[in-house]
């Protein structure tokens, strides 16, 4: 579809860029006042243990220590720390502190002291027994009958109607069929049974978790925090205190990277507590090794594909079950293996569709939301099924996809079936450009050049693997977007966000669709983001529903106070209001005679019928438009040693319009590049007690420059009717497709297939090694 | 014990503990750009430049820097007037989160001070210590190498193009 | 450990003296990047060696005297024939690391993944420890154990001599890691003579998976003298490195470092010889 636009579409400069290159103090470390006092946790050293005493009497008296926090002495309320939209569909299973700690790094105690050393000093100096008790350290013990039970509290519970048995150490559970899933098999020719894994991981934001507390004059505790949710903050942070929500507010200043692992509530009930306790500025970061242990992960996935074709190439059945392990705590339990299932099932046409999602408490780190979000350990599964399903027919796997992927027009019964802890929100697919993606990226990456792997020789193999995906565009009818705008006298707009952009670049998105609507430069926006005394409400940066769903709120807003212009400057040039049309800063009237976005605001504030113009708007969304991607790997294999070497990347992808071009390639790279170090070297090792041994970038490995392969970012065009100027979400999809690609390429470079994540070449060799028996 | 330094062209003194890193004294003297990613040498976010050396201040004694020349992106460029690797990150849309870009900047500049037209391979030699979690380094490279053509866009095998029907 | 002060002290005699007056209270401070390491709260006066002047390279009748504060940045730049280091500092950490840390200081104190020891070993280094005299000691020795042993108090690794790699010489140096910037999973460093088709001296060192870097004598020993082919050179390297006890570590088992040792030690005996031959780098 031809769309003429002035600013989308564009790569205009993301507008924070330059304060950022120049170094000037944007994020929350930068606002620290030097007399803040310093928070340090005492971390659990145990994976599971009550707490049978806990002393803190030596510690309060050591030089500089202002308070002390733990379970004896702070509220005793049941919430959960994801940052969901109310009532959320995790379990209440955490408590501010508690008697009971339930894995290594869990929180026992907190001290605020004036300097980190003192603090540090104090932590030491707490003395706690433990009782320790048998710890759960993987998914097959926890759900072994008899397991021990890692919440046994009676307050345990899930605020809304889903299945959740504590007792059995399961956090969540959903279950879908369409059609005869059984029936399904036995018509088929071909049928497979495969097992997949993939293992925990860590999002690394470069900036760890951060936040600061302080008390305003009117006794109000004012949180600045690195969130990609302020709103979700404030009020969780209210249920957790029990203080009222009015009596707070939360500032969301630069964050310095999220990828979902800031979409939680870990630090700001702390620094709250203690600043409400101190009357002190409190400040608390944590260190890398705390961002590895005591935040979020990745939830690692043990998923079961069962899958038939008929030789023509039709899928009679596909079937899915996935068991995630949650960790400690079962944040995002439910919705990540939700969806697992409902963002990559409707990708594939199948008659019969069988989908189990679990997920189950460990004594292990806690999972959480991170980029993908489920999608990306169940594209990994069903994508590599998808190559042996076509290898098993005998054709190229490429075309096995193109034949049955979803296209424009069609629906899924998936849609309906499965949402976020409740039924989901049928939909037919708008946009979708998944086949132009395939062709073009499969010139791009020289696929029918790939050859087999039994006609490969030599010690270093090379092989080429696709993928291809889907995600979805916000939470359809349970996410919410809000903007308000209003203009100043100059003709500049001050556009207010609850949306928050952790580096994203989505406050310039944002503002490229306000200035589209209004007709102004980009510099005519001042944009504002987040507040939660300032800014309208919104859910907050997740399930990839900035763009679609804030800028729908963003692009509404405009059109608002558009209108409220043009009765303005239909005064002014005395004609109907649709004779003019805003463009280029001026209200022009057909013949050409216009005013300026200035004279109307002076006229609206200091003129006739004075008055602000402004308004405010939310929106929803009855949809979840899936962006599309086709990947390409080129990989090479050492077959001495296994190792993998990714030599190209090529990430086709229908991300609707691409609202700022530049920026949409960059979160499509960024998320590939995160998704080849999580396929290939990054991993959590831990001690037979539960202990991860590798918290540090020291020996978690993420990749630096020099391993980066060349990624092709090929933006291909379509138009999401739904969406504003045609948008559709780009930043979660893209971290799908290195795991099936690669493993893919793997298989088609030295004829082996790694189901289990991540590739390292000690895996790659011995399954080298088995293969030649 | 008191240090003297001469940080971004002005002479600066501080009176420090023993143990005290530089990165924490650079931030307490103002520098807001030192960056705090991991604490152990292995992210970049706080590299400054030391008497001409790039190194990661999270690592360095203040101490060892008494007497020295220390360069942070404070002094590298303004608002009003970047630096040419600034004008061509923030051009090429390289900046996302940007936590890690004055290491990155400065680490860059680095290079380029000494060699002002380098390949592929030596950019990623000398910015094989600067860890970004967002961009996948192909927008930084993009950049650098305009940098590296005085400015020149160049065509390479990682570039985006864009494809299909409009 | 805790710095409790710090001196920056001029001349060498002055750093020792103060070294040797401090005892196990004083610790000498070369680039500073393996303290973060060094847990626990034992205060340490530090003893800054940064203004001793000895941080050149210099060529020398026999090779190249490197002075011991020079950094690993300046072993990546140095060029002159027969220097081959580069290659190593290369691979070492990053940049900033590279920036930081010493020649010395990465041997004084020597951790199973060291880079540099392994290189002098095959390179058959020399190092100098100045105390009342300056002792000369070969990369073998110094690197049998911890090289403390060799050192009382105030003493200090001053200069490392390495031989150019002269003509009909070639040197291969294998590091296999997980990312670019990683601790070693496996190094292997060869150096070889060439006699025509012959491998006339042969000195082959191997890092990580090992309690420490060392020498492999008996596989130099089962290699020296022979014609060199891809057959001998695997021969040999298998016969050999069974019966070194690897270990594993990072996740990474022990029999696979043992394939890694198997791989790379290959590899740098062919990159040598290839070296030797005036070929490939």
């Amino acid at each position: 579809m031809k769309r003429n636009f002035n600013v989308v579409n564009k790569s205009v400069r993301k507008i924070d860029s330059l304060s950022l290159a120049t170094g000037k103090p944007m994020y929350v470390g930068d606002f620290k006042p030097a007399d803040a006092l310093i928070v340090k946790m005492l971390w659990s050293p145990h994976a599971h243990a009550r707490i049978v005493s806990i002393d803190t009497s030596a510690a309060e008296q050591l030089p500089g220590v202002h308070a002390i926090l733990h379970h004896g002495n702070v509220p005793r309320i049941v919430h959960t720390t994801a940052g969901q939209g109310f009532p959320e569909p995790s379990p209440y299973d955490t408590f501010m502190f508690d008697h009971k700690v339930r894995h290594v790094g869990d929180r026992v105690a907190a001290v605020a002291a004036e300097t980190a050393e003192q603090a540090m000093a104090a932590v030491k100096a707490i003395k706690v027994v433990y009782e320790e008790l048998p710890a759960v350290l993987s998914i097959e013990a926890a759900l072994t009958p008899g397991a021990p039970v890692i919440h046994d509290e009676p307050e345990a519970h899930v605020p809304i109607p889903v299945p959740y048995e504590p007792q059995r150490n399961l956090a969540a559970r959903v279950a879908m069929e369409v059609g005869d899933f059984e029936a399904g098999l036995k018509e088929a020719d071909h049928a497979l049974d495969l097992e997949y894994y993939t293992d925990y991981a860590q999002h690394c934001p470069i900036e760890p978790h951060v936040a600061m507390a302080h008390l305003a004059a009117d006794g109000r505790v004012v949180i600045t925090t690195s969130t990609q949710v302020p709103f979700h903050v404030r009020r969780i942070v209210a249920q957790t205190l029990d203080i009222p929500v009015r009596r707070i507010r939360v500032i969301k200043p630069r964050i310095g990277g999220g990828f979902g692992v800031k979409q939680e509530v870990l630090l700001e009930d702390v620094v709250a507590l203690f600043a409400l306790r101190t009357g002190r500025c409190v400040f608390w970061k944590y260190t890398r090794e705390e961002e590895f242990v005591s935040s979020r992960t990745r939830h690692p996935e043990k998923m079961r594909v069962r899958t038939g074709v008929k030789k023509d190439g039709t899928i009679t059945a596909m079937g899915l079950d996935c068991i995630t392990n949650t960790g400690a705590y079962g944040s995002h339990a439910l919705t990540v293996v939700c969806n697992s299932g409902s963002k990559i099932l409707p990708l594939y046409r199948a008659a019969n569709i069988h989908f189990v999602g679990e997920s189950c408490y460990t004594n292990l780190p806690v999972g959480g939301a991170y980029r993908g979000y489920g999608a990306t350990q169940s594209s990994f599964a069903v994508d590599c099924t998808m190559d042996e399903l076509a290898e098993l027919l005998g054709v190229d796997s490429l075309e096995f996809r193109r034949r049955n992927a979803i296209t424009s027009g069609e629906t899924s019964p998936v849609f309906r079936a499965l949402g976020e802890g409740k039924a989901g929100v049928e939909q037919s697919i708008g946009s979708c450009e998944l086949d132009r993606c395939i062709t073009l990226g499969a010139r791009a990456i020289g696929w029918r050049k790939r050859g087999r792997w039994q006609d490969k020789t030599g010690r270093f193999r090379r092989g080429i693997g696709m993928a291809a995906l889907m995600q979805g565009s916000s939470i359809p009818e349970i996410d919410m977007g809000a903007a308000s705008l209003k203009i100043n006298d100059d003709g500049s707009f001050n556009l207010l966000m609850g949306a928050t952009d952790l580096g994203t670049g989505s406050d310039t998105v944002l503002a490229q669709i306000a200035a589209e609507t209004l007709g102004c430069d980009m510099d005519k926006i001042i944009v504002y983001s987040s507040d939660t005394d300032m800014t309208p409400f919104d859910v907050g940066a997740y399930a990839s529903s900035t763009t679609y769903l804030s800028g729908m709120a963003v692009k509404n807003v405009a059109e608002k106070v558009a209108k409220q212009m043009l009765e303005v400057a239909s005064a002014m040039l005395e004609c109907k209001a649709r004779e003019i049309r805003l463009e280029n800063n001026r209200a022009v009237r057909r013949d050409g005679k216009s005013v300026g976005f200035g004279e109307i605001a002076l006229r609206a504030l200091y003129g006739t019928d004075q008055h602000q113009i402004g308004a405010v708007s939310s929106r929803i969304s009855h949809k979840s438009p899936p962006p599309f991607s086709a990947h390409f790997a080129e990989v090479e294999v050492d077959t001495e040693t296994g190792r993998v070497k990714v030599l190209r990347y090529v990430a086709a992808v229908d991300c609707g319009t691409a609202i700022n071009p530049k920026l949409a390639e960059g979160q499509t790279e960024g998320g590939v590049l995160n998704g080849i170090s999580y396929a290939l070297t990054e991993q959590y090792l831990f001690s037979p007690k539960g202990k991860m041994l590798n918290a540090g970038f020291s020996h978690y490995k993420i990749f630096s420059m020099r391993d980066k392969p060349a990624i092709t970012t090929i933006l291909v065009p379509s138009y999401e009717k739904t969406g504003p100027y045609g948008a559709k979400s780009v930043s979660e999809i893209c971290i799908n497709g290195p795991l099936p690609a690669i493993a893919n390429a793997i298989y088609n470079a030295v004829g082996v297939r790694m189901r289990t994540s991540p590739f390292t070449s000690e895996k790659v060799w011995r399954a080298l090694q088995d293969k030649a028996g | 014990m008191n240090i003297t330094l001469t940080l971004n062209g002005k002479r600066r003194t501080a009176d420090i503990h023993p143990n005290a890193k530089l990165s924490d004294v650079l931030r307490q003297l103002g520098c807001a750009s030192v960056k705090m990613g991991c604490n152990e040498g292995a992210c970049g976010s706080c590299a400054v430049s030391v008497n001409g050396r790039v190194i990661n201040s999270c690592l360095a004694y203040a101490a060892q820097a008494d007497g020295g020349t220390v360069e942070t992106v404070e002094s590298i460029g303004s608002l009003d007037h970047p630096h040419p690797i600034q004008a061509a990150l923030v051009e090429e849309g390289a900046v996302q989160c940007g936590f890690c870009m004055p290491g990155m900047i400065m680490a860059a500049k680095a290079l380029f001070d000494k060699n002002p037209s380098p390949t592929d391979a030596e950019l990623a030699i000398h910015l094989d210590g600067q860890l970004c979690r967002c961009t996948g380094y192909e927008k930084i490279q993009s950049a650098l190498r305009r940098v590296a053509a005085h400015g020149a866009p160049v065509p390479s095998p990682g570039s985006s193009t864009k494809g299909g029907r409009s | 450990m805790k710095i409790t002060a710090y001196h920056r002290p001029e001349t060498l005699d002055k750093a020792r003296s103060l070294l040797r007056d401090l005892g196990p209270a004083g610790i000498p401070l070369a680039g500073a990047t393996s303290h973060a390491f060094m847990k626990g709260d034992d205060e340490k006066t530090a003893v800054d060696l940064a203004a001793l002047g000895i941080d050149t390279i210099t060529a020398t009748p026999q090779g190249f005297a490197i002075g011991a504060m020079a950094r690993i940045a300046d072993l990546q730049a140095f060029a002159a024939p027969g220097w081959v280091l580069d290659r190593v500092a290369l691979r070492f950490v990053s940049q900033p690391m590279r920036n930081m840390t010493t020649l010395g200081g990465n041997l004084a104190r020597v951790f199973p993944w060291n880079d540099f020891p392994v290189a002098l070993l095959a390179l058959d280094a020399t190092l100098d420890i100045a105390g009342d005299t300056v002792t000369t000691h070969p990369a073998a020795t110094f690197f049998k154990g911890q090289p403390a042993r060799l050192f009382k108090p105030g003493d200090l690794l001053t200069a490392i001599h390495v031989p150019a790699v002269g003509p009909g010489c070639g040197f291969g140096y294998h590091k296999e890691t997980v990312v670019n910037m990683d601790f070693s999973l496996f190094t292997a460093a060869a150096w070889v003579r060439r006699d025509k088709r012959s491998l006339a001296e042969v000195r082959i060192a191997v890092g990580a998976g090992v309690p420490l870097p060392q020498r492999l004598i008996a596989l130099e020993d089962a290699l020296t003298g022979k014609a060199f082919s891809r057959d001998t050179v695997r021969a040999a390297v298998i016969a050999h490195a069974e019966a070194v006890s690897w270990k594993g570590g990072d996740g990474f088992s022990a029999d696979y470092i043992r394939q890694l040792a198997l791989t790379h030690l290959e590899d740098a005996l062919h990159a040598a010889w290839n070296d030797a031959a005036g070929g490939a780098v």
